[in-house]
């Protein structure tokens, strides 16, 4: 039996401080599980940052909030792997890809003003 | 002055789908009253029996298909006498709920307009037609932007074309009157641009409504691809007969043009633009490559354009011994003009020319630069020919403030600069004027957009040295993408102000084609592009002083290019910034100004009265070269110039 549903069974007029006692530790134990999930995070983003670089980092940040791993345009020097070579490209895609890294927006559609 | 009736003829021979797609969408528009009649070219499908129920449709049915033209002309036989016709193909879908009302409008904009055509994009978005046009050389007919993404282009109001695509046309009574409807010389192909040039020849214009665009499903109904080669080389026969001497003569001029065609350089550019004004002008263009092994750009030129009407040109046989020849191109080229009279035409970023360039300038029968400010460097280097100011355009109909937009959501004021990284450019002194004026908490940002192709230079480090501040104005950078040519109004439009800031310009495109997209700009006041941005449609900046030009360039050494003020260039980004109610009018303004006076059409046309003034015998009575000179001196002492020496005068002053 869960603790809700312990809580709810015993939630009666007549006993609410039990109630209450009930629910408190439930959160306190929700607490000290994310505290414990975070900590053991921190512990995996520090082994990270030991070993990768900043770009490799972003990509993963990229990754982990369901963005593509790159920008399809760099638009920062430090994101742009310097070349001699000229990279064809269509003017509104490079646009919206360009609104889309500096905003945090999704690209809006191709339905020009 | 009413209009008179109209009658829209929809040619429909089987495919049922596409016939109830397009009279479905042509109901949701606004027909004012205008006739529906459909001509069923003797369909076999279930067309008769679903055109029946339809009330507002009036039918004609055919006994047998008849084709294209005779199919059409059973149309027009059959609308009121005194009605104007719209043809349209029954593969057509609307999706402007006005385009009849713009067609007709365009149709009557002017007593000798007759026929009026308008633009049409396949499904998938990319611009099938904006006209047609025929060169004489291989009588096959061409469309006008054919297949490229519709950004806007050709959106330019009324424009006359040599011809345009019969799946949809407006024809005003009075043309059909006068020259009866189509040759029955064709069964299908061909008849529409034979129809525009008999109408032509009757005094009445064929047009581009810009405004209105339709959705064509191109060839959704006609026959098997092996009938519709066959029809349409039988046409293109036909045609050739009828019309290629007549075409042949619309050349008065006959020219060698030398240069550089299909690379990605300014020179290359503008020498397109001409090529195409000059053979729409009448001037019957050869070129030829004019770089190449032992030469100053040793890389053999590829051979296609990707333009059809430049191919052709490209592909022309060249003369033995050519009247007329241009050297388009850098001054030490000058000496492979093959021409018996001789035209160098080039342009130069600084003061003056090198020695080599002058001397064979002065083998030639005469000079051409775009700008006051290269003819006045010119003279000064000791050139003693005629030489005549030839200014470059800008293509207004894919550079107009109606192109399509992408502008940034978060609604920023967004400056743009597109430079090729690089002394000349002088970026370090936009990036740190624009890094100081603003902050980052200030919603303006600067867009670079940045080529590199030199090996011994790194633009990452060039950036980290300039220190820039983390807390000041924010810049992003769009590095060495290349991007369809057509496609840059786009960028232009997408932005909210351009900035120019180069120590020396020979001519400047990219300025003028954001003026051309009504951006408010700013670009230093000092080079050729004097010749058409002044203070009443952009913000000129202050030049501080003239220095040496010390650049890898070598055609520079020994001359001198601006010092751009960069107190005056902080003090006007913040100004356009800050009033972006007047900036805007300014840019709007030079939009105005670029439409009316600096078309490639402008300067095709004073090409032309140059070669017409040739023709007629002007090279003869050219002054020899002690008269030119002294003549030329003599204008200037007398005031008639402006720009570089009158900018070096103020400068020198100050």
């Amino acid at each position: 039996v869960s603790a809700d549903a312990a809580a709810d069974q015993v939630a009666t007029p007549a006993d609410d401080l039990v109630v209450s006692r009930l629910r408190i530790a439930r959160l306190e134990g929700r607490i000290a599980a994310l505290e414990a999930a975070l900590e053991r995070r921190s512990e995996e983003l520090r082994e990270l940052q030991r070993h990768l670089c900043r770009a490799d980092l972003e990509r993963l940040g990229r990754l982990a909030e369901g963005l593509p791993p790159q920008l399809l345009i760099p638009c920062e020097p430090d994101a742009w792997e310097e070349t001699r070579e000229l990279t064809v490209a269509e003017v509104p895609e490079t646009l919206l890809d360009l609104w889309a890294s500096l905003y945090g927006t999704p690209a809006p559609s191709l339905a020009a003003e | 002055m009413s209009r008179p009736p109209v009658t829209l003829i929809v040619l429909a021979w089987n495919h049922w789908e596409l016939t109830e797609r397009c009279l479905r969408t042509l109901a949701a528009t606004h027909l004012d009253g205008a006739e529906v009649l459909v001509v069923d070219n003797g369909s076999t499908d279930e067309t008769p029996q679903q055109l029946e129920r339809l009330p507002w449709v009036r039918t004609l049915r055919l006994p047998a298909n008849l084709g294209f033209v005779r199919g059409n002309n059973a149309g027009i036989a059959a609308a009121p006498p005194d009605a104007d016709v719209v043809l349209l193909n029954n593969d057509l879908e609307f999706t402007q709920r006005d385009w009849l009302r713009r067609l007709a409008a365009c149709a009557h904009s002017a007593p000798d307009v007759g026929v009026a055509g308008c633009r049409m994009v396949l499904p998938d978005g990319r611009l099938l037609h904006a006209g047609t046009y025929v060169m004489p050389d291989t009588m096959w007919g061409q469309q006008i932007g054919s297949l490229e993404r519709d950004v806007g282009q050709f959106q330019t109001g009324v424009a006359e074309v040599e011809g345009i695509v019969f799946a949809c046309a407006y024809i005003r009574r009075e043309v059909l009157q006068a020259i009866g409807g189509l040759a029955l010389d064709f069964e299908s192909y061909f008849e529409d641009t034979d129809f525009c040039l008999r109408a032509r020849r009757a005094g009445w214009k064929t047009v581009l409504c810009g405004d209105v665009t339709l959705v064509h499903d191109e060839h959704g109904s006609t026959a098997s691809q092996a009938d519709l080669m066959r029809i349409f080389q039988g046409s293109r026969e036909i045609f050739r007969r009828k019309w290629q001497p007549e075409l042949e003569a619309r050349y008065h001029h006959r020219l060698l043009w030398q240069s550089i065609m299909n690379f990605p350089t300014g020179y290359a550019m503008s020498c397109r633009e001409l090529l195409r004004s000059l053979d729409e002008l009448g001037v019957h263009t050869v070129y030829r490559y004019v770089y190449g092994p032992k030469t100053v750009f040793p890389p053999v030129e590829p051979e296609s354009s990707g333009d059809y009407r430049l191919n052709v040109i490209r592909g022309r046989a060249a003369p033995r011994s050519p009247a007329v020849a241009v050297v388009y191109g850098q001054g030490d080229v000058f000496a492979r003009n093959q021409g018996k009279y001789k035209i160098g035409f080039t342009m130069l970023e600084v003061d003056g020319f090198p020695a080599e360039w002058v001397a064979q300038a002065n083998r030639m029968q005469e000079v051409w630069v775009p700008s006051e400010f290269n003819r006045q460097g010119f003279l000064e280097c000791g050139l003693r020919r005629p030489i005549h100011i030839m200014p470059l355009g800008v293509d207004v109909r894919y550079f107009h403030p109606g192109i399509a937009a992408f502008p940034n959501p978060a609604g920023e004021y967004v400056f743009l600069a597109l430079f090729e990284w690089g002394e000349r450019k002088e970026p370090g002194l936009l990036l740190r004027a624009f890094n100081d004026e603003f902050s980052a908490r200030e919603p303006v940002r600067l867009l670079c957009k940045v080529i590199n192709r030199d090996p011994g230079l790194h633009i990452k480090e060039e950036i980290r040295k300039l220190g820039l501040r983390a807390g000041g104005g924010r810049i992003s950078y769009l590095f060495n993408l290349e991007f369809p040519h057509y496609q840059l109004g786009t960028l232009y439009r997408s932005v909210d102000a351009f900035v120019s800031v180069s120590r020396g310009e020979g001519w400047n495109m990219p300025l003028m084609e954001a003026m051309a997209c009504g951006l408010p700009t700013i670009a230093t006041g000092w080079g050729a592009h004097q010749e058409f941005a002044h203070e009443g449609i952009t913000y000129p900046l202050r030049v501080a002083k003239l220095v040496p030009a010390v650049a890898k360039c070598p055609y520079y050494a020994g001359f001198r290019w601006a010092e751009p003020d960069p107190e005056h260039l902080r003090f006007l980004l913040r100004h356009v910034f800050e009033n972006r109610d007047e900036a805007r009018a300014r840019g709007l303004a030079a939009a105005r100004e670029m439409a009316a006076r600096w078309t490639w059409e402008a300067a095709a046309r004073r090409i032309v009265e140059r070669l017409s003034a040739i023709d007629a015998g002007d090279a003869r009575h050219a002054p020899d070269n002690r008269g030119s000179e002294a003549a030329v001196h003599g204008a200037i002492g007398a005031g008639a110039v402006r720009g570089a020496g009158a900018s070096r005068g103020a400068i020198d002053a100050a």
